[in-house]
């Protein structure tokens, strides 16, 4: 097991940098840069910020640089004033000398939201995606393993047909279609709901629905199929033999196989949703990183395109770590070493 | 089961909790009156930063909080008495000295006490704006060191500041300076007839040194923002709302008169959900609206529904090095081809304005052509086929002969609405097929610095309300803007010689001769439109909205 974790963590941090050096190189070979707009800037205007941020050097000197003031820990003495070049992510006071801190992750500063730094952006936008993810997340389980289940014990009956109707249609309504919607329907001709804003229970109703819902679908599918397949099992045929309860069989030994492949897909699916949803962050006016992810390619952002890209795979990595974990329990014939 | 009881009955209790905890705020807030506003598009950011600000939404609030010398009144355009009580010019038309309003505290809001309270220096006195607040605004803004992208407009209005946005000159040898405490000084490099509009902009406009010092890049953090103007700001999340209040040590100005309103809530929403938000009351005004909606809002609201303008200009530029636009009847046969009028009725729909020359029409030194029906280019299928024969006369080409057309425009929905249109234009009134490509859009902008392409599409948008802002700063010959390829030497000297004239009148014929050459003699570009911008207002309001984009809620009130 702790093999198995060392193992992990030396290729999260293999994957990381594998990400950090691709999207460096792609994002300094795409045209254009932060700074370009409809009106030219003057020479001096773009001298004066390329000198600022450090543009001027050579593509591979701002990678080391970035890295290096990303990956290794600093320890600064004495007065500290912020600037949204020096935020770091962790600054820990040490218990020695006048100020001593260390500190440590530096994304940068973004290049076209000139007072924010990319951790900033991390600290106040994460948050809300986090939640709305979790939200999310709790309607598409809630709505799509009992969906999936009910469709797959009662096979080819009304209850099939109607479970997977539901299915279908929350994965063919896109969230962009739904979300309006809802907000039409729910909020400006019914007034049960705010139509937008973030920061109360009620706001966050409609947006986890709509996020949660075509995720639900996608879950109650996989469900169903993985169930049908285990329910033929020569294992369930020997625990129903025994005289074991219908209920016990399914809840106890067919449910808990049967989510091998629906953990798989929730691994990358929460690390997506809990990063942000570029549209259901529009629909609904929520303040969420996914704005980031689109927003910052387009200006050419260059650190905010590193930070949240890494940020992305760094939660990729770490979903899919904890479905292995999962795995283990799920299935005990799976094994790490 | 009853688990499944228990867990919906925490979820309502945690629900009740969670209203009632949202509902507190708002009983206190019942006698004031609160203005709510659908801002830009979800996720917009405010750039607090004076000198470092660049977006209409940033602008909104820094107009309010940080009134400039002699603001333009947003419902005329017209040069206003701001924190310049008055002012005087020498004779050589350069050095400008502004009498600075005295009273005006530097204010910032206090978490504490929940209201706006007067900034104390470390004796304990109120600060006041005073001269040098407005020399340190000026200086920081070119400072190299600020890297500001508006670094400019300050460096080239002020003697000596090019060279010190450059690096090259010293920051003492800029000539902007405080006489005394109330007396504001500056000497520009050349005498213009724009300059009391460039220096009542936002990046002449006081800042505080103190806290901008003491807190670095955080002082933009309500905390720390100290402000003079109308409202001061309370709480802002990125991405999603602002809340600022009014200031009430605020004496009041010509241009900013003492608020009616107590709170301006801003919220920052994609158009339609702005709309939905609008529609089921819980905004007073939004800032845009949806096409798709138009036609309904303009039989269910009429009356909230406002069109507004912008400065902003739409057009197709020519690169006059390319066959066959090298050639200038074949531009003229372009831009008379384009059915303006139908243009914007039929195909945008927004109320925009049909363009026929490139500078706005509102502001005070404009030529507009009402004022000169001749001049400029004018969308005419038979005046534009006399052109196409003459371009076939000149190069002996046909129809058939003559180098394939292409117009370029940058990735976007409105974009290749208009190219679309505008290609069928040319086909049905001059027979030319012209192909239309598209490209992301900073892949388009280095092709455009590059190598143009024949037709390319782009807008302008003024930085300071003056035609030069427009015609000088776009189209003068050095222009880094312009991607004509086109330069004339009339155009260059009747630009020249306008610059330095302070009469505004006086200055109209020449900028209407330059408009002339521009769009039509030589019709290096075809202008299309004016842009507009609309907007619901509610009905209880009293508003004065803005002809140039940027709204002034701070003199808005709600009735009743």
């Amino acid at each position: 097991m702790l093999q198995y974790f060392t193992r992990s963590l030396l290729g999260l941090i293999v994957v990381l940098f594998v990400v950090s050096i691709i999207t460096f190189a792609l994002m300094h070979q795409v045209p254009g840069g932060p700074f370009a707009s409809e009106k030219k800037l003057p020479q001096t205007v773009l001298n004066n910020l390329n000198a600022k941020y450090k543009l001027d050097d050579p593509v591979w000197k701002q990678y080391i640089d970035y890295m290096a003031d990303l990956v290794i820990p600093r320890i600064t003495t004495g007065e500290w004033k912020y600037s949204v070049t020096n935020d770091y992510l962790f600054n820990i006071k040490l218990p020695v000398g006048d100020n001593t801190t260390l500190r440590w992750m530096n994304f940068g500063p973004s290049y076209t939201d000139r007072t924010r730094s990319v951790n900033g952006i991390f600290k106040a936008h994460l948050p809300v995606s986090f939640q709305l993810g979790l939200a999310a997340m709790f309607v598409a389980t809630v709505i799509g393993i009992p969906l999936g289940t009910v469709a797959a014990l009662r096979k080819n009956t009304i209850f099939d047909y109607f479970s997977m109707s539901v299915a279908i249609l929350g994965v063919s309504v896109p969230a962009i279609v739904l979300g309006p919607l809802l907000q039409y329907v729910v909020a400006v001709e019914l007034k049960w709901l705010p139509t937008t804003g973030w920061g109360t229970f009620e706001q966050l109703i409609m947006p986890a629905f709509a996020l949660g819902f075509a995720q639900s679908a996608l879950i109650a599918r996989l469900t169903r199929a993985s169930l049908l397949q285990v329910l033929n099992e020569d294992y369930i045929r020997t625990a129903q033999a025994k005289g074991l309860r219908n209920h016990q069989v399914i809840v106890v030994h067919a449910m808990k196989n049967a989510m091998i492949p629906v953990v798989t897909v929730m691994g990358p699916l929460f690390a997506a949703l809990l990063t942000g949803t570029f549209v259901i962050e529009k629909v609904f006016g929520l303040p969420g990183l996914g704005h980031y992810f689109v927003v910052s390619i387009n200006q050419r952002d260059y650190a905010t395109i590193m930070g949240t890209t890494l940020l992305f795979a760094f939660f990729i990595v770490i979903a899919n770590f904890i479905v292995d974990l999962t795995y283990v329990w799920l299935d005990p014939r799976i094994r790490f070493d | 089961m009853r688990n499944l009881k228990r867990t919906s009955q925490l979820f309502f209790a945690l629900a009740l909790l969670l209203s009632m905890v949202a509902g507190l705020g708002t009983v206190s807030a019942q006698d004031l009156k609160v203005l709510r506003v659908g801002m830009g598009a979800a996720g917009t950011t405010v750039v607090w930063d004076v000198a470092l600000a660049t977006d209409t939404t940033s602008h909104t609030f820094i107009e309010m909080m940080f009134p400039g010398l002699a603001p333009r009144d947003e419902t005329t355009g017209l040069p206003q008495h701001g924190m310049a009580e008055e002012w005087e010019i020498s004779e050589d038309g350069r050095v400008y000295t502004f009498k600075i309003k005295e009273g005006v505290p530097w204010v910032v809001y206090d978490p504490a006490t929940d209201s706006v309270v007067e900034v104390t220096d470390e004796a304990g006195n109120v600060r006041y704006v005073t001269a040098h607040d407005f020399v340190y605004g000026a200086l920081r803004t070119m400072d190299p060191e600020t890297a500001s992208n508006y670094g400019y407009l300050p460096a080239d209005w002020v003697e000596g500041g090019n060279a010190f946005n450059e690096g090259t000159g010293a920051r003492e040898d800029v000539k902007i300076r405080a006489v005394d405490d109330y007396t504001l000084e500056i000497t520009s490099p050349e005498p213009a007839g724009f300059l009391l509009q460039v220096y009542g902009l936002w990046v002449f406009a006081a800042q505080p040194q103190w806290t901008i010092e003491e807190h670095g890049d955080n002082w933009t953090l309500p905390e720390n923002y100290h402000v003079y103007g109308t409202f001061v700001l309370k709480s802002y999340e990125p991405g999603s709302r602002v809340e600022i209040i009014k200031n009430p040590f605020w004496p009041g100005t010509e241009s900013h008169p003492i608020p009616k309103l107590d709170v301006i809530e801003a919220v920052f929403l994609d158009a339609s959900a702005a709309l939905a938000a609008y529609e089921a009351g819980e905004l007073d005004t939004i800032e845009e609206v949806p096409l798709p909606d138009l036609p309904r809002l303009q039989v269910e609201r009429p009356d909230e529904l406002y069109i507004g303008s912008r400065d902003c200009t739409y057009y197709y530029g020519f690169n006059v090095q390319k066959p066959p636009v090298d050639n200038v009847h074949m531009r003229r046969a372009l831009s008379a081809a384009i059915d303006r009028q139908t243009l914007v009725e039929q195909v945008l729909g927004r109320g925009e304005l049909p363009a026929g020359f490139f500078s706005r029409p509102n502001f005070a030194a404009s030529a507009t052509q009402e004022e000169y029906p001749d001049l400029g280019a004018h969308s005419d299928p038979e005046l534009a086929r006399q052109e196409l024969e003459l371009y076939f006369e000149e190069t002996g080409n046909t129809l058939e002969t003559m180098p394939q057309l292409t117009l370029m425009y940058n990735t976007s929905e409105a974009h290749a609405i208009i190219a679309q249109a505008v290609q069928q234009m040319w086909k049905e009134n001059l027979g030319i097929e012209v192909q239309v490509a598209n490209q992301e859009w900073q892949t388009y902008l280095d092709l455009l610095t590059e190598d143009a392409p024949q037709i390319w599409r782009l807008g302008w948008c003024a930085d300071y309300p003056d035609p030069h802002n427009f015609l000088g700063d776009v189209f003068y010959s050095t222009s880094g803007n312009n991607h004509t390829n086109w330069a004339n030497d009339e155009f260059d000297s009747l630009i020249d010689e306008a610059k330095v004239m302070t009469d505004f009148e006086a200055r109209k014929p020449l900028y209407a001769r330059a408009e002339h050459i521009l769009t039509w003699e030589d019709a290096a570009i075809a202008p299309i439109y004016f842009y507009t911008k609309l907007s619901m207002i509610g009905t209880h309001l009293d508003a004065s909205p803005s002809i140039i984009g940027i709204e002034r809620y701070d003199k808005w009130d709600i009735l009743g």
